[in-house]
């Protein structure tokens, strides 16, 4: 009986490896590990024996992993079809905070995957330790929009296909605004009495979620650049040089201020996906958050009118813009064995046909000749904000400068710093993140 | 060949060559051997080579890195961060220390003295140690963010109306309650397999002159239990100071850095900021002598006391 039962389970622990070692197709959005896509291969009856193939993609995307997964297949079809290539894209997507991570590892050990997605701001660090292709030379890069080229491209070569590209600002929950009679404000007053209208008709102005570090950083992105680019413009390149400070632009903490002080309760226990649901269902009227979020909020109420406004710092008008950044890119990687099939792929992400479709799925801007679909309501608006000239480039720090100034801003709404200690501390991180580049 | 006569007086064993008993000994530990050596012996001992230079993880293409000796370490003496984030793990691990041991032992005793379902109340206490704390962390946050709130807010039990996450103070006790959940467990069994070795014929004896349930246990039991409460306090010790993926998943360090732990300051030293390896190393392996230090002193006094018996 023993042994009976002994054979029993080796049998059935070996059936059950030889099960996850075949390949199918699954949709698996864990915290941790990447989800392996493979699709089976266009059974299109080719003559010529195909050449066989993989592509490593790794990418950031996982809200969007269906989405991506019909593309890579569609792209396998593609090059079998008019190549004679049978490719293999194998596509990870580990989640968004653990994506640099999982990158640097990749890329330091050796088994860099042939294309990445990556945060625009990390290009010139990246371009600088030698991880990106050149693509000046692509069918892609005569498509791009300029003000978005320029985005990506840092002496002269443009370094990365761009894929999330927005404009952005406050979200704002239309209805709310038409019912308390309210229209975009222009300047921080405009701003101070939209939230009176809103608290004395029984709404929250702004929802805040800061459980995440990141969420926070958002407010200094906006109010940085805000300020920045209408009064100091060469702020940035000052700091770079350890000939600036934050003392210039405490301006910024007229808007934080407001923001913090008119926003839901429990802010630190709200994660920005369930922000995201909340300002979704009425929770407030306002939300501090990029037109990222867009998807989550659409799906948690498709009814929802969203819009979006440039938030003012102060009471100069020249200082109320939009933030009009690249968020996502896709990088070759120089050291690709298979340089020809990750350029196709690159050229792919931008193709004439397809691409429209896939950057409507998504809900991304256009941002190439070859997008030809019609753009949601909140796209519309903060679009409008550029084309009256009204949106900067959103400013590049350093990576341990936005992420200090994410820490700092939770302590400054737990209320453990004031507004000096910010300054003071905001102004040593970026000397030494000069120091450490 | 050697005699060896045993207690009968007629047995006699013939010890062969020492070597060959030795070497099939070895060889039986070897592949554990094998695996720690390659997994924890040489990541430490080249960790120790690579906090010494300012190897930065993104320039990787060449693995440029200079050798700077023990730049570093100077560097870590005035790290106002990094000292404040070992004294606030100090706390941490004072505060389990006490709160775990007392809570096992107090869950070993009264699980001990049942006479039935003992087997089905060790397995609930033990089942949150078979849970990654990650996941438990998350399970709890979930907890701290919407169950008490909504307990809160329906039930009017306003005691759990506080921020469990973003004050400093109760994210402290947030992080102990669910710390020790998951903790427990593990030193319980210990404990209970310490106390079932305690003879019962002593704590008859003891009840018989007189001495009450406490006393019985205090002074008959606790002695005779000495040494599972050094090993369980010598486990907590060198597990809490590397405490790591409660507090991640809970508060991620936060607000900003109010509940940062060592391993979380080394963790966003390397991958967050300025992606200073080298400098991480370094601070990893001050832990690793600051750690050491306290635990020959804790082994130390704690064995002395063992001795007495």
């Amino acid at each position: 009986m023993k042994k009976f039962l002994a054979l029993m389970l080796a049998a059935s622990m070996s059936l059950s490896l030889a099960a996850c070692s075949t390949s199918g197709t699954s949709s698996v959005t864990t915290a941790e590990k990447a989800g392996e896509s493979t699709a089976a291969a266009a059974t299109a009856a080719t003559t010529a024996e195909p050449r066989e193939a993989e592509l490593n993609v790794m990418m950031s995307f996982p809200q969007y992993m269906d989405q991506w997964e019909t593309y890579c297949q569609q792209f396998e079809a593609k090059m079998l079809a008019e190549e004679n290539i049978k490719v293999k894209v194998n596509l990870e997507m580990p989640s968004s905070d653990q994506y640099e991570n999982v990158l640097q590892a990749r890329l330091s050990s050796g088994d860099a995957p042939d294309l990445y997605t990556l945060h625009c701001n990390l290009i010139p660090t990246y371009y600088k330790a030698g991880n990106l292709t050149d693509l000046s030379n692509e069918e892609l890069a005569g498509k791009i929009y300029d003000n978005v080229k320029a985005t990506v491209t840092r002496d002269g070569k443009l370094l990365a296909v761009p894929i999330e590209s927005q404009a952005w600002g406050i979200l704002y929950n239309k209805d709310i605004f038409e019912k308390c009679g309210l229209t975009p404000p222009e300047t921080l007053d405009d701003l101070k009495n939209i939230c009176s209208v809103l608290k004395e008709n029984g709404y929250t102005p702004f929802l805040l979620a800061y459980q995440e570090q990141w969420v926070p950083q958002l407010m200094t992105a906006l109010t940085l650049g805000g300020k920045v680019s209408g009064e100091i413009p060469d702020w940035v390149d000052r700091m770079y040089s350890d000939s600036g400070s934050y003392e210039e632009v405490r301006d910024i903490f007229g808007p934080i201020d407001l923001i913090m002080q008119n926003g839901t309760d429990r802010a630190m226990e709200e994660g920005s996906e369930a922000g995201s649901a909340d300002f979704a269902n009425g929770k407030a009227a306002m939300y501090l958050q990029g037109t990222w979020a867009s998807n989550t909020i659409m799906t948690a109420n498709p009814d929802m009118k969203l819009g979006v406004f440039a938030l003012p710092i102060n009471n100069n008008k020249d200082c109320t813009k939009v933030n009009l950044s690249t968020s996502t890119t896709l990088a070759v990687y120089p050291g690709t064995k298979e340089m020809d099939l990750a350029l196709k792929f690159a050229n792919y992400v931008l193709d004439d046909k397809d691409s429209s479709a896939l950057f409507q799925a998504c809900s991304f801007n256009p941002i190439a000749s070859c997008h030809t679909y019609e753009a949601s309501s909140w796209v519309a608006d903060a679009s409008a904000y550029v084309a009256a000239g009204r949106a900067y480039q959103d400013l590049v720090l350093p990576q341990a400068v936005t992420d200090e100034q994410g820490k700092l801003l939770q302590e400054y709404y737990v209320g453990s710093i004031t507004q000096d200690e910010f300054i003071s501390q905001m102004d040593s991180v970026f000397k030494e993140a000069n120091k450490q580049a | 060949m050697t005699l060896f006569h045993g207690r009968t007086g007629t047995e006699v064993v013939s010890l062969k060559k020492p070597g060959k008993e030795n070497i099939s000994l070895i060889l039986f530990a070897l592949p554990a051997f094998i695996v720690y050596a390659l997994f924890k012996l040489f990541p430490a001992v080249s960790g120790i080579y690579y906090a010494m230079t300012n190897w930065n993880g993104i320039n990787n293409a060449g693995k440029s890195y200079d050798f700077i000796g023990l730049d570093n370490f100077i560097e870590i003496m005035s790290d106002k961060y990094y000292w404040k984030s070992i004294l606030f793990t100090m706390k941490y691990v004072l505060v389990m220390i006490i709160v775990v041991n007392i809570a096992a032992l107090v869950l070993a005793v009264a699980i001990e003295s049942r006479k039935r379902m003992k087997g089905i109340f060790r397995t609930i206490f033990f089942m949150p140690n078979m849970i990654s704390m990650i996941i438990g962390g998350y399970m709890w946050m979930f907890v701290f963010t919407k169950v008490l709130y909504y307990m809160a807010d329906n039930w009017g039990i306003s005691f759990f109306d506080k921020s469990w996450i973003g004050d400093p103070q109760y994210a402290f006790i947030a992080i102990i309650i669910v710390a020790s959940w998951g903790a427990v467990g593990y030193l319980m069994i210990i404990y209970m397999a310490a106390l079932q070795g305690v003879p019962v014929n002593l704590k008859e004896a003891a009840s018989l002159d007189g001495a009450n349930a406490w006393q019985s246990f205090w002074h008959v039991s606790l002695p005779l239990i000495q040494n599972a409460v050094t090993i369980c306090v010598f486990w907590t010790l060198n597990s809490a100071f590397q405490v790591f993926d409660v507090v991640y998943a809970l508060t991620g360090g936060g607000p900003g850095r109010a509940t940062q732990t060592v391993a979380i300051n080394i963790y966003e030293e390397a991958f967050r900021g300025n992606i200073r390896y080298g400098y991480a190393t370094a601070k990893s392996t001050m832990l690793f002598f600051i750690v050491f230090v306290i635990t020959l002193i804790q082994l130390r006094v704690m064995k002395r006391k063992e001795q007495e018996l």
